[in-house]
This record gives C-alpha cells, structure tokens and sequence, in this order.
C-alpha cells in the first residue's frame, strides 16, 4: 500500500490515535481510584488542620476525619465539632485568584470573631509567586487571627518578614503576588461575611 | 548502538549544542519553572522522561508514519507520554503535583521534545534515538537548575528550602519574577560561548 496515500495516512492515523488514547485510557482506570482517594484525604485534612485538628498521614486523616459533624445551613456545608467546650465550625469556599479558582477551608470559633486556620485545597497560581499561599509560614498567619472589624486586611505594603502579630487582624502578602496574595484576603473575608450570616443568631 | 556514537550525542546534547544555550530551545519553561529548585528538578525530570521515550516510540514508528501527518503524530505521542507523567504524579507524588500545578501539561510545548524528534528520532535508530532524548533532556536539566540555584538562593535565600543565606540578607525581590531568568540564561549563554570559542580556537591554533 502507498504509505504516502490519502487512504493510509487516516487508516494510519485512526489507528496510532485509538491505541494511544486507549493506553491513556487504561492508565486513567488504573490510577483513578487512587486520585480520588488522595484528593478526598487531601479535602478532609485541609478541613482537620483548618479546625486546628493535627494529623500525620493518610490513615490518621480517615480516622480523625470520623469525629467531624457535617452539617446543612443556610447553603454551606458546615464542618463542626468541639474544641475545649467550645463548639468551633469550617467551611469550604472558592473564588477566584488572578488565573484559577482558589479553593479551600478556613475554620472559625462560634462567634466568628477569630479564624482557627487556614488550608488551601487547590490553587493553580503561579509556582514560586501565587502559588506559595499554599506554603506553611503563609497559612500560619491565619492561625488564631483575630478578625477585626469584621475582616482581615492582607498588607502588601511591608514586604519581607510574614506578620506574627495574631491580634490585629492582619497577614502579609506575597511579594510579586498582589493580586494573588489581596484575593485570599477577598474571599476569606467574604467567607467570614457568610459564616457570621448563618452562625449569627448562635452566639 | 556504538559506543563512540552514544558519547558524541551526550557531548553534542550536554554541551556543545546544549538544547538551551546553544540552540535556545524550550526557554519558556527556563523562565518559568526556575524560581524554586525542588520544582525544576521534577520538572526537568519529567522532561527528560518525555523526550527519551517519545525518541523512542517516533523511531520505532518512524518507517510507518506517512510524511504528511508526521508532526502531529509525533505530537500525540509526546502528549500521551506527559498526560502519563501527569497522571502518575497525581496518584502517586500528590504533593508535587501540586505544586507544579499547570506546569506538568505544559511540558507537551517544550521545543526541545519535537526538535529532538523530528531532528534525530526521524533518521535514527530506537536506542540512539532514546539516548539522545534523554541526554538532551540532561543539557535542558543542566542549565535550567543552575539558573534555579541562582533564583531561589538570590530570591528566597534558600535551597530545596533549607535557609542558607543569614538571616539579615534582603531577598531580591526579582529573582523571584520572570525576567530574572533572562538575566540569568543571558549570563549562563555568554560564559558558555566564551568557553567554546577559546576551546574552538585553542583546536585550530
């Protein structure tokens, strides 16, 4: 057969494309379970460490994640349990940074006028610039942040040094990631407005 | 394969015609991927993967592949090697996967994977041909974690995160953005050009 011809190059082509997407297909079946797990034990461990829960491992993850209450209110899942006698809650939420959806939990106390933690789920901002919110020293700013006046102001302005202070209310950004770094602020804040709405009435 | 051979494309890949500072190839990603060490490593590697074994699967395929579809036959195979490299990081390298986020699906656009396809994988045997993606893929490794050393140590005063620099140093701010890495590729071609014209000059003399 002419290995040049029209009828070869699309029989030649059909085939190489079946086969290869078939491979692809397989290997997809083959590691999908594992994908699924790996994000379902990375969803409840970003909820667990938002509610200040400390756990090592995929196992102690499932196993923790089984003293966690879920809730229905006002449109939100709402992550509860008890923390000193203290009934604290966690919440996913999403918006949008400067090229993807940020999604993540951030856990708060009854009342809403402290943020336990932050977790990032998933983000795809720039490696090395937007994509450290999802670094440790970052996420440990909102540990225990006081929420002041309702909200927390991300500064921009003091580059360097992350900010230790948890009492007022503010967090550093990222340098060379403003629109990035004042988004999480955005949609933390919107999150919190959201919460305070349906836990209101609690405190 | 010969041994004489095998050794001359390790020399021409990691040297002489080095994918990136001689032929200035795939320098997207030089740019953007070169900022933290620990990703241009996985980065890198999965490059080099990709270019050796889609070498490879073009030279094996090579006598049947009709001229007028080549290209994007070898597009297809060098997508289907990342979509695999992609799909077992997230199964089992969760946590790099993440941070590499869309730059793994990326990789399908680095020049340096056609080039070597369609330059070499085309007119030459299986195993040279592998060889000579993975030794491409070693010069392409080469340079971008020298510029990722350069960046990170400059911009965050670490390396694979550990603080190397006191504490006192100010980060340069720059070396985390983009266009340092042209500074820096810029800087890496010119000693590289002056070493081989003095080698060059040093053979005619």
């Amino acid at each position: 057969m002419d290995r040049q011809g029209t009828i070869y190059t699309m029989i030649f082509s059909f085939i190489v494309t079946f086969a290869f997407v078939f491979l692809l297909s397989l290997t997809n079946q083959a590691t999908v379970g594992m994908v699924k797990l790996n994000q379902e034990t990375t969803r409840q461990g970003a909820i667990l460490a938002a509610m200040g829960i400390a756990h090592a491992g995929p196992q102690e993850v499932l196993e923790k994640f089984k003293s966690i209450r879920t809730e229905q209110k006002g449109g939100v899942t709402l992550y509860t349990t008890t923390r000193n006698g203290e009934t604290i809650y966690a919440a996913e939420f999403a918006g949008s940074g400067l090229w993807s959806t940020i999604r993540g939990v951030v856990g708060v106390n009854s009342d809403v006028t402290r943020i336990l933690g932050l977790e990032i789920i998933s983000q795809g901002e720039t490696p090395g610039l937007g994509g450290r919110i999802d670094e440790q020293w970052f996420k440990d700013q909102f540990t225990d942040e006081k929420v002041v006046n309702g909200q927390i102001q991300v500064d921009m302005h003091n580059a360097g040094a992350p900010d230790t202070s948890h009492d007022n209310g503010q967090v550093d950004g990222i340098t060379g990631a403003t629109i990035t770094s004042t988004s999480v602020g955005r949609i933390v804040n919107d999150e919190l407005e959201t919460l305070r709405s349906i836990l209101g009435g609690k405190s | 394969m010969s041994e004489a051979k095998s050794v001359t494309v390790l020399r021409e890949n990691v040297w002489t015609s080095n994918p990136i500072f001689m032929q200035v190839l795939g320098i997207c990603s030089a740019l953007a991927v070169t900022n933290l060490l620990i990703n241009t490593v996985i980065m890198t590697l999965g490059v080099t993967l990709v270019t050796g074994f889609s070498s490879l699967t073009v030279s094996l395929l090579k006598k049947l592949i009709p001229r007028k579809v080549r290209m994007i036959i070898q597009t297809l195979i060098i997508a289907f090697y990342v979509i695999i490299v992609d799909l077992v990081l997230r199964a089992y390298m969760p946590d790099v996967s993440k941070n590499l986020g869309p730059y793994v699906g990326l990789i399908i656009t680095n020049c340096i994977i056609m080039g070597r396809a369609e330059a070499f994988a085309q007119s030459n045997g299986p195993f040279i041909s592998f060889w000579d993606g993975i030794t491409s893929g070693l010069g392409y490794m080469g340079v971008l974690l020298l510029v990722a050393v350069v960046r990170e140590l400059l911009g965050f005063g670490t390396l694979l995160g550990y603080q190397i620099m006191p504490p006192t140093f100010l980060p340069w701010t720059i070396m985390v953005m983009a266009p340092s890495a042209f500074f820096i590729l810029a800087i890496i071609i010119w000693i590289g050009k002056s070493i081989q014209m003095r080698q060059g000059k040093g053979a005619t003399a």
